[in-house]
């Protein structure tokens, strides 16, 4: 039995404790934003916050998140209007979309750290998140966009 | 917490020897009805408390998924696995029955209420030095926590090991009982810190050598030591951390679990540094500025400055466009958390050049934290390290240890890494990690 | 039924064409199954709100409820071209609906449809006719009824922005719709006569609108075959054989996954059709189980073919078959009579040999599919691009009827051509049958890579002879590689004039439209590769490697010739002959191709001074077919270490005449991921075979483009009103001979191999 929180509500699983967070937030929780590509930890499709930390939730065992609380792009915003959604809107960022939750998700937590990110951080924070479809320019737009907006920033 | 007992045959015959001399026999201390709660002063418990966090006793003696302090938590050694025991005040299988006296004995002198010899696993060697006003507060503490039904669980340490009279020969070998003696040329902080690193939070049990009947080397206090397929570094001047352990260094981490220019407990260490991050500030002063009378911090502040600098600079190593599969590996692998831009370091975003997994001459911990990564309780409390175990194979994992090496430390490589990532996966990830 | 469109009939030139055709000819009344519901990325949960009121629905391809909301039906997938939304704008401009009206649905595989796939760049050109005709039926059917309404005459009444006017009064669609006066229904022939719009009159088509889809893939509400789920399903994982084709189980032994909690058995499959021979699939309560119990479970099999080959000996043996004179396909390519002879008639010849190695897919979403059966139907809830291949292949599979199978298509988190081969939806098929419910099966990335339809390696010789002046007169291209049409969808191969057959989608590229004189080329089927694997259809298919081979050996000729590369190139774009282009989609022939490679000479500084080390190298292409052509050129401006071999792409500038652009944005992101994408397989990815299988399987030896090597992109569209063609490959076949041919340029060393790697340029230059 693992207790946390995910996207503020506290939830109790009983999973073998190998279990990779990524599958108990998209198969029990249900929350499926959150997606899988490589399970090696080294496409960031999985990206969740895990105390504010972009982590990647594929390696990331259920045995290790006792009591932490966990944010996935459906609770990043409860509007989905975080500034980072906003710009990636604003420039129609995803193509096929399937990475561009971890992307944001990646994004979100790297403003926390620089919040006027220059092109080397984000090349140097982002380059753990494929994107297959090489969306690349347009993240890196969107994030400085997002940056630059008068909203606070999560 | 595991700790190895090592205990060579030749000195089986030793300790048998003396054992036959008698003089190992210790007499039951009798039982008594579990006292009440309210016989213990608020004032005594509370300070019992703050004993107990510096003990981080917390840390053997639960296991994962029973209750607190209810023991069960397997130590392997070399001769079979030790259970910790159930310290609650439950009268049958905890501590409820025994006196104050009983367990003083048992502190002080490593002997259960019932006369049996306890293993050196329970450091009884540093918990010696305790004032009898801290002994008595810490039974205050434990004798009015909630008890718990908890049954010991049985060691599979093989004969004649098991036999506990035994352990008394290794007292005579190894142990010198004694309080505390403080130091009178020093100040009262640093006496404080002294008595906490050398008394109940017994640093010495991971950080001093052992020799090879698993006592702590007595002339190399504190110089580092392999324990729990982990190396604990050395806490003198032979840290090999670029960035001296100052005093600030030392409240950060031991207070938080985290430092900037250290980076963040890991491995065993986890849970030591969630006990005493309960300390009031002023123990963790003492405790730094203890240790940083241990280690010339003081001596060595200025190389620290220009070593940020330096390690800031091989931040940026690894980015931009890269050819070299090692460089794309550990840049896609670890810059996402780990890079800072050449800027001040963030203490969340721990930096490799600093940290002494990177540093030490041995790449054990580098190994063991990139395969099995931190816990939410360890380390920056509620954050994670996830592990890349499954998903990176033994050359992977030598392949960014060995280029994380190359750029950013001026050490010499590790040799046969992709064999030590294969024999350090072997042994497994640990029950508490 | 068969959905296949008849297979080509003998001696007409297999053309892209044949595909549009079918998918116009689906106006079959047919109930609709009931069985799956539509998709609709824009609304969260993917589930269309149900219609208001009466609706009006002139054709199968949208209708209008009383709100005047327009649901526009598509039958393509959604795999990061905003198909949807390019589509539907189409329709919508031509019926002069209000833009914030519109809706999308993604349609199950009802036969209605018609022919259903997505891939080649086709969407746009092929529902481009379809779609402005459905518009303009509708406008004209919603014209006479609101006049009738509004107590007029229809030529007295226009339509904008959702409603009919007439001087000041005006009646919007959802009021005509709810009135039901409306009910006006137009046979494909009526469809097909009726007038489209002139280019000026367009509203929207050519303007920026943002896609529908973009919303749910911010905020995670995106719906891709991964997430599909039912009640009761159980996960599978499979347990891949060590050949990809004719493998046989011989023991399997799940003693130790049983420790495994969660795990309920495995099942050997039993499949007719032959599409996933040897496999073994795991199932358990969870997918996590799924992939622990499936490493622990020990299978032993006997394997098929190809199970030591190499890929030294996949080219290898592609060398021995273009050295051979016999043996290929010609393509009939040339206007003039065979070359007399190489030899003697010629001043000069030059020879060379290209290579390129083995590219997975690696779509980020690995290959799913949730199968179950529901009253005698098999529904297959999954991400695919060609439905209509795999149907009749789940059908045998099964033993069932066609009709007894329908595919809801997900959104796909990413296709590049994978997810044509349907494949990966026959094991959950037959594991929901064998089991009797629903199974999700999902591959691990490894399991994905090793399933992959990966892009062949392939071989090829080209020569070309001059004359006394630097003119050329003939030109020979030979392409021997593994061939994905044949290995997977065989009755669409193209016959020459001779009846040979040969996969048009593996040669494309190399019947170019430069002027060559006396033209040969030749398609040769690497039958190792098709033996060892199911050679794919990656992201621009043969042109991959054709033009990699091409355009190095058109900078050779240049060089040989002492021209400057793009006067050489412009040179040879004359537009002559069977150069000339002809309607609809191919007007002005190679005349466009020249003006995009003055454009994007123009738009690097072509002929400007660099730094040392440091060169442009140009690259053109016409896209896949000859008949869709999309005009492409790209300028690289390279640096290379040469101390390290590391080759930089500084900047990137691409010229593009795709026709008329019906979407700006999505246009710009088509070419700035399929440049990237260039980029990737010309520097960063590939890997290779050893024992039968591909090496690389995961992102830690598989290193396709990060953030951090993206260059500058400077891209430019050529305006046209021409017919809009694909835009989501060409610029994908540019990058790679554009940089290699900057690196001769800045360091005088000639690559010949993709991927391109410091070894070889290393390699290259004196000690
Ligand atoms: S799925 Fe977790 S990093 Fe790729
Ligand atoms: S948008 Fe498709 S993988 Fe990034």
């Amino acid at each position: 039995m693992t207790s946390f929180t995910v996207n503020g509500q506290a939830v109790t699983i009983a999973v073998d404790d190998d279990t990779p967070l990524l599958w108990v937030i998209r198969d029990i929780v249900g929350l499926t934003g959150t997606k899988f590509g490589c399970g090696i930890g080294m496409c960031g499709a999985c990206t969740v916050h895990v105390g504010g930390r972009a982590t990647r939730s594929c390696i990331t065992p259920i045995s290790a998140i006792k009591g932490a609380s966990i944010t996935t792009i459906e609770g990043l915003d409860p509007a989905g209007n975080h500034p980072l959604q906003q710009a990636w809107r604003t420039l129609q960022v995803p193509q096929c979309g399937y990475c561009q939750s971890g992307q944001i998700m990646q994004a979100a937590a790297m403003l926390t750290d620089f919040p006027a990110p220059t092109d080397t951080d984000i090349d140097a924070v982002m380059t753990g998140n494929l994107c297959r479809c090489m969306t690349y320019s347009r993240i890196r737009e969107a994030i400085k966009q997002a940056a630059a907006a008068p909203v606070a920033k999560s | 917490m595991k700790r190895p007992w090592l205990i060579g045959g030749a000195a089986i015959v030793v300790i048998a020897l003396l054992v036959l001399v008698g003089l190992g026999w210790r007499s039951a201390i009798s039982p008594i009805a579990t006292p009440a709660i309210a016989r213990f002063a608020p004032a005594q418990i509370a300070r019992g408390q703050i004993l107990a966090s510096a003990g981080y006793c917390a840390a053997c003696h639960t296991v994962k998924g029973g209750g607190a302090l209810a023991g069960g938590y397997a130590m392997a050694t070399p001769f079979g696995t030790i259970y910790s025991t159930n310290i609650t005040p439950d009268p049958d299988t905890g501590i409820g029955r025994w006196s104050l006296p009983a367990f003083s004995r048992a502190m002080r002198e490593g002997v259960a209420r019932d006369g049996s010899h306890l293993f050196p696993a329970f450091p009884y060697d540093h918990f010696a030095k305790l004032s009898d006003d801290d002994v008595a507060a810490l039974y205050a503490f434990l004798m009015t926590r909630p008890a718990i039904s908890a049954p010991a669980k049985p060691n599979t340490v093989p004969f004649p090991i098991n036999i506990r009279l035994l352990q008394a020969g290794w007292k005579l070998l190894f142990f010198t009982p004694g309080r505390f003696v403080p130091d009178a040329s020093k100040d009262a902080s640093w006496n404080r810190g002294a008595y906490l690193v050398e008394g109940i939070s017994h640093c010495g049990a991971c950080h001093t050598p052992r020799g090879s009947l698993g006592a702590e080397n007595k002339a190399k206090p504190l110089a580092g030591a392999l324990i729990d397929h982990w190396i604990a570094p050395a806490l003198t001047a032979a840290n090999s951390a670029p960035v001296p352990w100052s005093e600030d260094e030392l409240i950060a981490y031991l207070g938080t679990g985290v430092t900037r220019y250290h980076g963040v407990a890991a491995g065993p260490m986890g849970p030591v540094v969630h006990g005493l991050s309960k300390l009031p500030t002023t123990d963790l002063q003492a405790i730094a500025t203890y240790i940083a009378s241990i280690n010339g911090a003081a001596g060595k502040r200025a190389a620290g400055a220009s070593t940020i600098a330096q390690a800031l600079a091989t931040d940026k190593i690894g980015l931009g466009l890269q050819y070299d599969a090692a460089a794309r590996l550990t840049t896609a692998a670890c810059a996402p958390c780990h890079y800072n831009g050449g800027r001040q370091i963030n203490p969340l975003r721990p930096d490799l050049a600093l940290n002494s997994a990177v540093t030490m001459d041995d790449p054990r911990n580098l190994i063991r934290v990139i395969l099995y990564g931190i816990n939410a309780p360890d380390g920056i409390p509620g954050v994670v390290m996830p592990g890349f175990a499954r998903g990176l194979n033994d050359a992977d994992i030598a392949r960014i240890a060995a280029y994380l090496r190359a750029t950013r430390t001026t050490g010499p490589a590790w040799p046969d890494l992709e064999y030590r990532v294969a024999a350090i996966r072997a042994e497994g990830k640990g029950e508490q990690q | 039924m068969s959905r296949l469109p008849p297979p080509p009939t003998s001696n007409t030139h297999w053309s892209r064409r044949s595909f549009m055709v079918a998918s116009g000819a689906g106006i079959v009344a047919f109930s609709v199954s009931g069985v799956i519901a539509a998709i609709d990325p824009a609304v969260p949960g993917n589930v269309p709100a149900p219609a208001t009121g009466p609706a009006f629905e002139p054709t199968q391809w949208f209708a209008i409820d009383s709100d005047g909301i327009v649901t526009v039906n598509i039958i393509r997938a959604e795999m990061g071209q905003h198909v949807g939304t390019a589509l539907a704008r189409i329709l919508a401009d031509e019926l002069e609906a209000d833009w914030s009206k519109v809706r999308i649905v993604h349609v199950d595989t009802a036969p209605k449809w018609g022919f259903m796939v997505t891939g080649g760049s086709w969407s746009v050109w092929q529902t481009f006719p379809l779609f402005s005709q459905a518009g303009a039926a509708g406008r004209i059917a919603l014209i006479e009824a609101g006049a009738k309404l509004l107590g007029t005459t229809p030529e007295r009444c226009s339509a904008k922005k959702g409603a009919v006017h007439t001087g000041s009064r005006s009646i919007s669609f959802g009021d005509i719709a709810k009135s039901g006066a409306v009910a006006r229904q137009f046979t494909a022939e009526e469809l097909g006569k009726l007038p489209i719009k002139p280019v000026a009159d367009r509203r929207l088509i050519g303007q920026p609108v943002p896609a529908f889809d973009i919303d749910a893939k911010t905020n995670g509400t995106a719906l891709y075959g991964i997430d599909a789920k039912l009640p009761g399903m159980v996960y599978a994982r499979p347990k891949l054989p060590p050949t990809r084709n004719g493998a046989k189980v011989s023991s399997v032994d799940d003693s130790k996954a049983k420790t495994v909690s969660g795990y309920q058995r495995y099942l050997v499959l039993d499949d007719p059709s032959d599409t996933v021979p040897g496999w073994v699939m795991v199932i358990a309560d969870s997918y996590p189980a799924a992939i622990k119990a499936a490493d622990l479970i020990d299978v032993r099999w006997t394997a098929g073919p190809g199970a030591n080959v190499s890929e030294k000996m996949l080219l290898d043996h592609g060398a021995a078959l273009v050295a051979k004179a016999d043996g290929g396909v010609d393509l009939d390519v040339s206007d003039r009579p065979p070359a007399a002879s190489f030899g003697a008639g010629a001043a000069s010849t030059i020879d060379a040999s290209y290579t390129t190695g083995t590219v997975l897919h690696f779509q980020l979403e690995p290959l799913n599919a949730l199968a179950a059966e529901k009253n005698g139907v098999f529904e297959i809830h999954t991400g695919n691009q060609w439905q209509s291949l795999i149907l009749p292949t789940l059908a045998k599979a099964l033993g069932v009827a066609e009709t007894k199978v329908v595919m809801r298509t997900y959104l796909l988190g990413g296709g590049f051509g994978r997810r044509l081969n349907g494949d990966y939806a026959v094991p959950a098929a037959l594991a929901a049958k064998a089991l009797g419910k629903p199974v999700k099966m999902i591959l691990t990335r490894e399991d994905d890579a090793r399933f992959d339809s990966v892009r062949s390696p392939s071989v090829q010789r080209l020569r070309m002879a001059f004359d006394r002046g630097g003119g050329v007169t003939a030109m020979e291209h030979h392409a021997c590689a593994g061939w994905p049409t044949l290995a997977l969808a065989a009755a669409f191969l193209a016959k020459n004039k001779a009846g040979d057959k040969y996969d048009p989608f593996a040669i494309a590229g190399a019947d170019h439209w430069y002027d060559v004189g006396h033209q040969r080329v030749r398609a040769i089927v690497n039958d190792m590769a098709n033996e060892t694997f199911r050679p794919g259809w990656l992201r621009s298919v043969g042109p991959g490697w054709t033009n990699w081979a091409l355009e190095s050996f058109i900078d050779e000729a240049a060089h040989h010739t002492k021209t400057d590369p793009v006067a050489f190139r412009l040179k040879l774009l004359t537009g002559a002959g069977r150069n000339a282009g002809s309607a609809p989609s191919a007007v002005g022939g190679a005349l466009r191709q020249a003006e995009v490679v003055r454009r994007a000479a123009a738009m690097a500084g072509w002929g400007g001074k660099l730094p040392a080390d440091t060169a442009l190298g140009l690259a053109t292409s016409f896209g896949q077919e000859r008949d869709m052509p999309t005009w492409t050129a790209c300028v690289a401006r390279v640096h290379v270490d040469r101390k390290a071999g590391i080759v930089r792409v500084e900047k990137l500038s691409l010229a593009v005449d795709a026709g008329t652009i019906v979407d700006p944005d999505g246009a710009l992101a088509q070419v700035q991921g399929s440049a990237l994408w260039g980029l990737s397989i010309a520097l960063h990815e590939g890997t290779e075979f050893a024992d039968g299988q591909v090496k690389d399987t995961n992102l830690d030896s598989y290193m396709p483009l990060r953030m951090a090597d993206v260059p500058d992109l400077d891209i430019g569209f050529v305006d046209s009103s021409e017919p809009p063609v694909g835009l989501g490959e060409p610029a994908t076949t540019v990058v790679g001979p554009a940089i290699g041919n900057a690196i001769f340029r800045a360091i005088g060393v000639r690559l010949r191999h993709l991927p391109i790697s410091p070894a070889q340029v290393l390699a290259g230059l004196p000690a």
